[in-house]
């Protein structure tokens, strides 16, 4: 055993009360001085046991569980839930339900980007801009108030259609945010990566090669900025993604900036998306009869159904089986934010702590997901 | 006529010696009050602009405009528990805020203040070397911010400390440099050059304009003395916590908080004083006092926007920074100031 007298390296806890350990991350350091020799993430202080608590209730009301896990993109969350649970209950949900579904999955993208961005730049010592995205972020929870009714934690879609319909006000309020907000997001942007010392701290820090983040598991924009053009939204389209014309933005630099500019530029092909998507909005009904309300408690599904759907943080999975009663009988959820930390300790060997910090914030670490 | 024989005249009825003692240290508890006021103005200057930048309000609740939220603030700290780690070493923890405290207020008293109106000029302390004084006691606020680090038991604030040491040594020697630079041109015009009130008198063009590389050394320099954002990295505050100010509360960290802004505002001073013609105006310096605050405020507002706009530098790459290229460049000065002399521009 080794005594610490011959220790040469020192111990920091890093969190989970810390604040640049987004939520409840603790980091286990150890330190040669400045330099990161290890770090061991330990997580769970934020277990709900959320998967466990699915199966102890209808399948209609496992959505609010699906909220909370990340918080920052709940619609994203719902969606990835009811695209297993519908095909599991083999509930189609009619063609303006999945146009709405991808115009709120997208608006809450841009949202959780935009407070990835602002809580990265904290990160960095950067306290400006955190304001000027929360200014952007706070419209898109005012227009989720309004269709919604509530801002973060939605509870919006339901099985087989959505809580409310969009009237043309909505759809009004959405073009005109949409109009304003590329402008805003240049000027946030240029805030960021026009700035010297913002270059420095990101520019060939945090290396992620291709085959390595494959071989963690690692998803969503940190694989794009890895140059990996893998975005189920493109590759195994789910409700109307194949129609509508979008890019995936990948990013060869693989450093933290890649990882930034990548966010950045989804921002910018989710607002197209969305514009898209206001336009070519069919009219329908927004609900499927045979999942209404008094009828969802007793919806039966049996066997087992894996899918998986493009969240804000990465490929986002939920695994459900049925036994044919009206509860689920296991409910898995592969989190993207998990697999995308467990590549944390292989990024920060060898770097400074304050690399070790932008490494980490570059991931979009939200604890709810990752715990569960 | 000065104030301070002013004040002297009328405390004459206590004998010639008494009087002028009685006198100075008035002055000087003015001058302190003064440093006081301003540094809490400036506080409360800082949130408003802080909060405009950032599209807020800022503080608005406390007396007209939010004026005396900063008095509130003070209040609350000093009444405050001060809540002290286990294992710490009693006196330097104790002692290492009011180091910085008491050298930062010295500090005021010996900037020429220059005239203003009948109350004569403001200056408190005529001495032959007071900028040598002014910057030994500018290098005593490292040892407070070391202090408070190592002896705090904890590792956050040792790391803190460490790196803004580590600061403090790469930007001195250059700030060092560029204030002989500037001790160079003054000796050449036949002031005493170490008086900063003759640094002042020499400046019928102020040095920012002779000397632009010293200028921008010399303003680095205290931006990093004053460790605002980008040079904050003593304080690091989403890596190391608050870095070496982590164990401290109450009215221990409101004399830090307060020495950071104080900092700040004597750094302005300083400047303003050495490079952009101190109390000189364009009109008769019957006012020279206000000129010299109007200076200070420019400077301090460009400090601000630095802060709200920058992002935190590595700590190594301030280090090569500060060895690699404000160093070079102070020598640059150097010469260049040299030539300056030599060829009687100045």
């Amino acid at each position: 055993m080794e005594s610490n007298l011959t220790n040469k390296y020192i111990e920091l806890n890093m969190g989970p009360q810390h604040p640049s350990t987004h939520g409840v991350l603790r980091l286990k350091l150890t330190l040669d001085g400045e330099t990161v020799k290890k770090v061991e993430p330990v997580i769970g202080y934020l277990h709900r046991n959320a998967e466990k608590i699915c199966e102890l209730d209808f399948y209609c009301d496992a959505l609010i569980y699906f909220d909370r896990m990340d918080y920052v993109g709940a619609m994203n969350m719902e969606l990835g839930y009811l695209e297993a649970a519908e095909k599991l209950l083999n509930i189609e949900p009619p063609e303006r339900v999945k146009w709405i579904r991808v115009i709120m999955a997208e608006l809450n993208r841009i949202a959780s980007h935009l407070v990835w961005a602002g809580a990265f730049g904290l990160d960095l010592g950067m306290l400006t801009p955190f304001f000027y995205v929360f200014e952007e972020r706070e419209k898109i929870l005012n227009l989720f108030t309004e269709i919604t009714g509530s801002r973060q934690e939605t509870n919006y879609m339901s099985i087989g259609g959505v809580y409310q319909d969009f009237n043309d006000k909505i759809i009004f309020k959405i073009k005109e945010f949409l109009n304003e907000f590329p402008k805003k997001l240049d000027e946030v942007y240029n805030l960021f990566v026009k700035n010297d010392v913002f270059i420095s701290r990101t520019k060939n820090i945090g290396i992620l090669e291709p085959e390595v983040a494959l071989s963690y598991g690692v998803t969503g924009p940190m694989l794009r900025a890895s140059g990996i053009p893998y975005d189920v939204r493109k590759d195994e389209p789910y409700l109307v993604y194949d129609k509508i014309n979008f890019t995936v933005p990948i990013s060869k630099k693989k450093d933290v900036l890649a990882r930034f500019i990548v966010r950045f530029e989804e921002m910018r092909q989710s607002v197209k998306i969305i514009q898209q998507a206001l336009d070519k909005l069919p009219d329908g009904p927004f609900f499927n009869p045979k999942a209404k309300k008094s009828l969802m408690i007793r919806l039966r599904g049996e066997g087992d159904v894996y899918a998986r759907t493009e969240s804000t943080k990465g490929e986002f999975g939920v695994y459900i089986v049925g036994d044919g009663s009206v509860k689920p009988y296991r409910v898995h959820v592969r989190s993207p934010a998990f697999k995308n930390l467990s590549v944390l300790p292989y990024l920060s060997r060898d770097v400074l702590i304050a690399d070790m910090v932008a490494i980490s914030g570059s991931i979009d670490l939200v604890f709810g997901e990752v715990d569960r | 006529m000065s104030l301070l024989t002013r004040i002297a005249m009328i405390l004459s009825f206590l004998g010639h010696y008494p009087s002028y003692i009685l006198a100075y240290i008035i002055e000087t508890l003015i001058v302190i009050i003064f440093g006081t006021v301003v540094v809490a103005g400036m506080v409360y200057f800082f949130r408003k602009y802080m909060a405009r930048v950032q599209m807020r309000i800022g503080p608005n609740r406390v007396g007209k405009f939010g004026v005396l939220q900063v008095m509130a603030d003070g209040l609350k700290l000093i009444q405050k528990e001060s809540i002290m780690p286990q294992g710490r070493d009693d006196l330097p923890y104790k002692v290492a805020p009011l180091l910085i405290f008491i050298a930062l207020m010295m500090g005021f008293i010996f900037i020429p203040y220059g005239p203003l109106a009948w109350l004569g000029t403001l200056t408190v302390t005529h001495s032959d070397v007071s900028l040598v004084i002014l910057f030994a006691l500018i290098a005593i606020m490292p040892i407070g911010e070391l202090l408070s680090g190592i002896v705090s038991n904890n590792k956050y604030a040792v790391l803190g400390s460490l790196r803004g040491v580590a600061k403090d040594i790469s930007f001195e020697v250059p700030m060092m440099l560029s204030v002989l630079a500037i001790v160079m041109m003054a000796s050449a015009r036949g002031v005493s050059p170490l008086d900063i009130n003759g640094v002042v008198q020499a400046q019928n063009i102020p040095f920012a304009i002779l000397e632009p590389l010293g200028f921008f050394v010399f303003l680095i320099s205290m931006a990093a003395r004053a460790s605002y954002s980008p040079f904050d990295m003593g304080e690091s505050d989403s890596e190391l916590v608050t870095g070496n100010t982590t164990e401290y509360s109450g009215l221990r960290f409101g004399m830090f908080y307060l020495g950071l802004f104080g900092t700040i505002f004597l750094g302005s001073l300083i400047l303003s004083t050495l490079y952009l013609g101190g109390y000189n105006g364009p009109f008769e310096s019957y006012v020279g006092f206000i000129w010299l605050l109007i200076k200070t405020l420019v400077v301090v507002v460009i400090s601000l926007t630095i802060w709200l706009s920058m992002p935190r530098v590595r700590i190594d790459k301030f280090v090569t920074f500060g060895w690699k290229y404000l160093l070079p460049i102070s020598f640059i000065n150097l010469v260049i100031t040299g030539f300056i002399i030599l060829g009687g521009i100045s």
